[in-house]
């Protein structure tokens, strides 16, 4: 077989993937199944304003080497307002959360909200726990694991001795979470980094991960999931749309050396992928995963950040992930500014539509390790926008989002309610930064947020596709994890170009699945599921 | 290539040194081309092409895995005889390798490893490197405390040269004559690390050392400046590279030696075996070539450069080469016949 054969399907299944997206009559009679996107939103339009400074308080992610990885965020709303909150972990510094000041359409604004002291927290996830319909926040430490149980008006308590939560006592750089059939709370799976009992350590020296499942309305112990290979990022997510979603952990081969990979876990019962499964041998310096949908068939894809090569994987279904040919545009290998040659560290990536045109685009937080020499030292996140053709273009240095701290975790959410999604970035040893998305003349959108009855509120696991007139359909998973210590539960928003109107169908956690319903676009609903087979949405 | 075999084997001894590479075109695959010691190899593999004839194109990966992949694929569309590849990262080089054999391309790979039995392993004897800086060391010093500093434990090159130390200092072991108290990886290969793990050394055995074998002149810089901040510069230490720092210490006495590797040798045995096998050389009768038992359980046909110790009376051959100039590595030395 020839190269070009070989690059050539590569590319294939992805431009397939685009032409059943936006199945128009340009596409079809052009017969270039990559163009003809019926997108419009002129991406020059992409404006940010620098928010960091109304923040209340300077929030820093620092410490020694025990704090090399991690710097998390979580956001979510937890006074019901629609205005999500920001808890940023501190590492050695002090965990912060920020209450949502901001009024819609207006700057974004924080005031700082009472918790806690929470020391040497890596990071943090939402989730509701215990069905009540209220935010609780799993923290990850260096050090036992704070499960806080969300109360109104933004406070927390640690969770009850009632819930059977065992904190363990490890490194923890990475959580993921689901409701597992026939269970009534969720199971709650913590991942860890290198083992500092070990004497032999660091190398060579990862330590185990563990799985928390319930028994009834408790948690009954942890469950050892070995081997670990010091896991910086772990998904659960129904990747192969079988109904029976699996475990993904990206670690990091800085410690793991050599006997480690990435890897895949069926969750019931609990073993991992091999190679008689198909699943490839890859190694990473595995820091966080981004998974979206972004070829229209679907599947969700993953990016997987590392040093060097930030690699998109193409589902291309049946269980195989491919490789994107280099020229997609993500894999984002050195520093786009500067002359700086060497290979860029990646840590949380997030895909998002920034401007509202109907294509996912995708934020990379990117930062030195510390002071690593063989990685730039001033390395700049991506704001990689989806062109129409499918490619990737960077525009982290035109829109001024593309700072050269030492990011670490991040949350791409809409803040301040007008449609647009803003950026959270957490640096290391810097300010965290807040970016108001202000961009003119972009297209339309809807954001849902899911509302299911107890004990799985947010319907976890649920999947949204939203279709317009032509019928392109975008597919997004609800899911808790991924990321680079960083989670929101924020609604799910989605950019329609110059569509005006759309049809939501949900398919819930059960596997039922709804009837596609209407809704009116530039707007925000809750959606409930109904008798039957329709939709309760309701407009917040 | 494959079809050929018997014929090319045959005749290789012939026609390779006589014949000129007319319309040859050798293909160069670069990691990263703006780490800046790559242009000196890049000089010697144009040097030998010249001298055969052959014509040269490169691309470069700029670290990306992924682009080196496209890139080979995209120099192969182009038209390539050979392909010489130094791997960006050589457990995903495979594709790579698929493409040059279903266009009967064959490939050398490049100063990294290439695991993989349908490459040619071209690269400096790196367990010849350790046995040389521990043949040095225990020259200098063939009783007392011994310290291991490693390279980067992700770097198998650093257990290569682990191994040939170990080999050297077997027997010395065994006699009891020499003890090892204490060895650590650096990480990143880095000399503060280096630095920061000999501190703690010094610590723990309460400045109870008496030599140190360093796995390269970084790491050895770190060694150095931990020994010198409690007064026990000059002990022997290792290295390797010829860094210009570290042949001066060999001429102030503070390093024992600096195994060095001439990239330009490297270089013009690259072109050179890239134009025999575009000949149609089989890989098995290039010259000088033996198998290499790989970590990964392969026989690679490989050539094996010997490196070259520096020792502070060898210092003319890097002089000499034009490698240093007189006034670097002579700087605040004296008493040394070089540097007179």
């Amino acid at each position: 077989m020839s190269g070009s054969r070989r690059t050539s399907e590569l590319a294939g299944p992805f431009c397939a993937g685009l032409a059943r997206r936006f199945v128009s009559t340009i596409v079809a009679a052009s017969g270039l199944a990559c163009s003809g996107v019926a997108a419009s939103a002129d991406k020059s339009e992409l404006v940010f304003m620098d928010r960091s400074k109304a923040l209340p308080v300077e929030h820093v992610y620092g410490g020694g080497w025990d704090f090399f990885v991690g710097g998390g965020v979580a956001v979510f709303d937890c006074n019901g307002d629609g205005f999500p909150e920001i808890f940023a972990a501190g590492g050695e510094h002090p965990s912060h959360l920020f209450l949502n000041t901001s009024s819609k359409g207006g700057e974004i604004t924080f005031v700082l909200a009472p918790l806690e002291p929470i020391e040497r927290a890596t990071g943090a996830y939402p989730l509701d726990v215990d069905g009540d319909g209220i935010i609780d926040l799993v923290v990850m430490r260096h050090g036992p694991n704070i499960l806080l149980q969300g109360k109104p008006d933004c406070a927390f308590a640690p969770a009850p001795d009632s819930w059977g939560y065992e904190p363990g006592n490890e490194w923890t750089t990475s959580f993921t979470a689901t409701f597992e059939s026939g269970q009534s709370w969720p199971t709650l799976v913590f991942g860890n980094y290198v083992d500092r009992t070990n004497p032999n350590g660091p190398f060579e020296a990862c330590d185990r991960n563990f799985v928390l499942r319930p028994e009834g309305n408790s948690f009954a112990g942890r469950t050892p999931l070995e081997p670990g290979f010091c896991a910086l990022s772990m998904l659960i997510s129904d990747w192969k749309r079988n109904g029976e979603p699996d475990l993904r952990i990206s670690n990091d081969r800085q410690y793991y050396v050599r006997d480690g990979r990435e890897q895949m876990w069926r969750l019931d019962p609990l073993e991992e992928y091999g190679a008689e499964d198909g699943w490839p041998d890859m190694k990473l310096w595995g820091m966080g995963i981004g998974s979206r949908d972004i070829t229209g068939d679907g599947l969700p894809e993953v990016v997987l950040t590392s040093m060097g090569d930030q690699p998109l994987q193409i589902n291309q279904g049946n269980g195989v992930m491919t490789n994107a040919p280099y020229s997609i545009g993500t894999y984002a290998t050195t520093p786009y500014v500067g002359d700086d040659g060497r290979p860029s560290t990646g840590w949380h990536a997030e895909f998002g539509d920034m401007n509202n045109d109907g294509l996912d685009d995708l934020f990379i937080a990117k930062g030195n390790v510390d002071q690593m020499p063989s990685n730039p030292i001033f390395d700049p996140n991506n704001l990689l926008v989806q062109q129409a053709d499918g490619i990737f273009l960077e525009m982290g240095g035109t829109t001024g989002v593309g700072t050269i701290e030492r990011a670490r975790g991040a949350a791409l959410a809409d803040l301040n309610r007008d449609g647009l999604l803003d950026i959270v970035v957490v640096n290391r040893r810097a300010p965290l930064e807040v970016w108001q998305n202000t961009s003119n003349s972009v297209g339309g959108w809807v954001s849902v947020e899911m509302s299911a009855p107890a004990p799985n509120t947010r319907a976890v696991g649920a999947i949204i596709e939203i279709r317009t007139e032509y019928g392109s359909t975008q597919t997004r998973e609800i899911t808790v994890g991924g990321g680079h210590a960083s989670g929101s539960a924020t609604p799910a928003h989605f950019g329609l170009g110059d569509f005006e109107s759309a049809e939501i169908r949900v398919t819930w956690p059960d596997n039922t699945e709804s009837d596609w319903v209407p809704l009116k676009t530039n707007a925000l609903y809750s959606v409930m599921p109904t008798a039957g087979s329709k939709l309760k949405l309701e407009p917040k | 290539m494959k079809k050929t075999f018997l014929l090319a084997s045959a005749v290789t001894a012939m026609i390779a040194s006589d014949v000129v590479a007319k319309d040859l075109t050798v293909c160069v695959s670069w990691s990263n081309f703006r780490e800046e010691r790559w242009k000196t190899d890049e000089a010697a593999i144009k040097g030998a092409l010249d001298a055969a004839g052959a014509e040269y194109i490169s691309a470069d990966a700029q670290t990306s895995a992924t682009k080196q992949l496209a890139d080979i694929e995209g120099m192969i569309t182009q038209g390539c005889s050979s392909l010489i590849i130094l791997a960006q990262d050589s457990a995903s080089i495979g594709p790579a390798l698929d493409a040059a054999e279903d266009a009967d391309i064959p490939v050398v790979g490049y100063d990294r490893m290439i695991d993989d039995p349908r490459a040619f392993y071209l690269t400096f004897d790196n367990v010849e490197v350790g046995r040389m800086q521990a043949r040095a060391v225990l020259a200098a010093q063939p009783s007392g405390r011994y310290v291991m500093i490693k390279g980067s434990p992700v770097d198998p090159n650093a257990d290569f040269l682990r191994g040939g130390q170990q080999e050297v200092l077997q027997a010395a072991l065994d006699a009891g004559d020499i003890e090892i108290v204490a060895e650590a990886y650096t990480d990143d290969w880095q000399p503060a690390n280096a630095q920061r793990n000999m501190e703690q050394i010094l610590t723990q055995t309460d400045n109870g050392v008496d030599a140190v074998v360093a796995s390269n002149d970084g790491t050895a810089g770190g060694v150095v400046a931990a020994l010198t901040a409690q007064g026990m510069a000059g002990i022997p230490v290792s290295g390797q590279d010829g860094d210009m720092a570290a042949l001066n210490r060999v001429a102030l006495g503070t390093q024992t030696v600096s195994v060095w590797k001439d990239s330009r040798a490297l270089g013009k045995a690259a072109g050179e075996i890239a134009v025999a096998l575009a000949q149609g050389a089989a890989k098995a009768d290039v010259d000088g070539s033996a198998i290499f038992n790989s970590p990964g359980g392969n026989d690679l046909n490989s050539v094996l450069l010997a490196p070259i110790p520096i020792t502070q009376d060898k210092l003319s051959i890097v002089l000499d080469a034009g490698w240093i100039s007189k006034d670097t590595l002579c700087a605040g030395v004296s008493g040394v016949a070089v540097c007179e």
